[in-house]
């Protein structure tokens, strides 16, 4: 893994015509933090969190991703995250191995079937399950998005709402897992409202609505 | 190279594999090309044209039941990424060209297997007489490559609208017209073995295409990223 990434952003905003989601938000991030964003439903977290990920313009403001000292170009900055988010989905006609593959491949990953079985172990699926995504419970699902997330080893992971549809167990293991990423020295932006995975940052923006 | 190459064909292999399990665009494809072909060989059926109008006019049918047929499916590819909310994950995994080039060979395999059913059962019920057939399948092969450049671009486009359902045929039509007209030229003369007609048809057609390609490979980091 590199020296790790920051992400700093100042004064961002962001209308949709004449919607205004936040006005003027600023915040910052590093290796081995985890940045949790909070507010009430509307705020615009997810929205700041697509920003941050680089999937949404902001329509004021300014985001830096950084390596060390050095700008990521826009078109890179793909390779170096990880996302789960409600409005992101897998691919519902294939099974779990077959969209690990997927995304290992056009990522220009090793394909072997073993890392993606192994991946598949430690979130809680059964890597021989032959059904597609679209016969798995909302829960199992969430899980193959974590995996899909976590394939490429992500210096940055960007998290919204992550223990939505997860059992207990499953919300431990997350927790576990977000530590273990932190301490690893990993990147973390998780969006939430829920009381226990605010616990889990040390940095917090709070969006008002 | 040969990395750019396999990512390509993960993206073609994975809308292949989707669309096996679910046959959307298949079903529409086919749906609407066996209907037309059925509905135009009862109606005119094979000699109700006459002799000296038939190479002309059954070239002007034979496209035209391609092409609805293509524009029926074949705005799939990028508006179910879209339905289906795959398409960020696809935006921060893959290359916008890798995503381009996948789509495009993805469309390329269904209008290939749309021509490869449609075109002989035309020939056969319609009573089309090919003189040169393998003037006729380079001609069916640089048509296809050029129809599917220009949907697969235009239904990257129409993905990102809010109101898709006439917008596909909409864009497609004035970019496809004079495309149709080569190739409805050449196919003519394939009928009539007219060698000269015939190779700068397909001039027209491969340069169409290439130009398509062109464009279409410069314009589509904007139109997926944006």
């Amino acid at each position: 893994m590199s020296a790790g990434i920051s992400i700093s952003f100042s004064d961002v905003a962001k209308r949709y015509d004449m919607r205004v989601v936040f006005k003027s938000v600023s915040g910052e991030v590093g290796p081995g933090e985890v940045l949790v964003l909070t507010g009430p439903n509307g705020s615009g977290k997810s929205t700041l969190l697509s920003i941050l990920c680089g999937l949404v313009r902001p329509t004021r403001g300014e985001v830096r991703h950084r390596c060390g000292d050095d700008e990521i170009p826009r078109r890179a900055w793909g390779r170096h995250l990880g996302v789960v988010a409600p409005s992101m989905a897998v691919y519902d006609e294939l099974t779990a191995v077959e969209n690990l593959r997927f995304f290992a491949r056009v990522r220009g990953l090793s394909t072997d079937t073993a890392d993606c079985d192994e991946l598949l172990s430690r979130v809680g699926l059964d890597p021989n399950r032959k059904t597609p995504v679209r016969g798995f419970s909302t829960g199992m699902a969430q899980r193959l998005k974590i995996a899909q997330a976590l394939l490429h080893e992500p210096e940055v992971i960007f998290l919204d709402e992550p223990g939505s549809n997860l059992d207990p167990s499953g919300q431990d293991w997350l927790e576990a897992q977000v530590e273990a990423l932190a301490a690893d020295g990993r990147t973390i932006v998780l969006a939430t409202n829920d009381r226990r995975e605010m616990e889990w940052g040390g940095r917090r923006v709070a969006l008002v609505g | 190279m040969w990395r750019w190459l396999a990512e390509v064909f993960a993206v073609a292999g994975k809308d292949l594999r989707a669309e096996f399990r679910t046959r959307v665009a298949l079903n529409s494809l086919a749906l609407f090309a066996l209907t037309t072909l059925a509905a135009v060989s009862y109606t005119i059926g094979p000699y109700r044209i006459a002799q000296e109008d038939r190479p002309f006019l059954l070239a002007v049918l034979l496209w035209i039941v391609l092409f609805f047929a293509a524009l029926a499916g074949l705005d799939r590819s990028f508006v179910k990424e879209e339905e289906s909310r795959t398409a960020p994950l696809l935006r921060l995994a893959a290359a916008p060209l890798v995503v381009w080039a996948g789509k495009l060979l993805y469309n390329l395999v269904l209008i290939s297997a749309l021509m490869a059913l449609l075109t002989p059962l035309f020939c056969v019920l319609m009573g089309f007489e090919v003189a040169l057939p393998w003037h006729f399948v380079a001609l069916l092969a640089a048509g296809g490559f050029a129809l599917a450049a220009t949907t697969t671009i235009v239904a990257a486009i129409i993905a990102q609208a809010m109101t898709r359902g006439a917008l596909f045929s909409v864009l497609s039509l004035p970019l496809l017209l004079p495309l149709l007209i080569f190739l409805i030229q050449g196919t003519t003369a394939i009928s009539t073995g007219e060698l000269e007609i015939f190779r700068s048809s397909l001039r027209a057609v491969v340069s169409m295409g290439g130009m398509m390609t062109v464009a279409s490979a410069l314009l589509f980091p904007t139109v997926w990223n944006d």
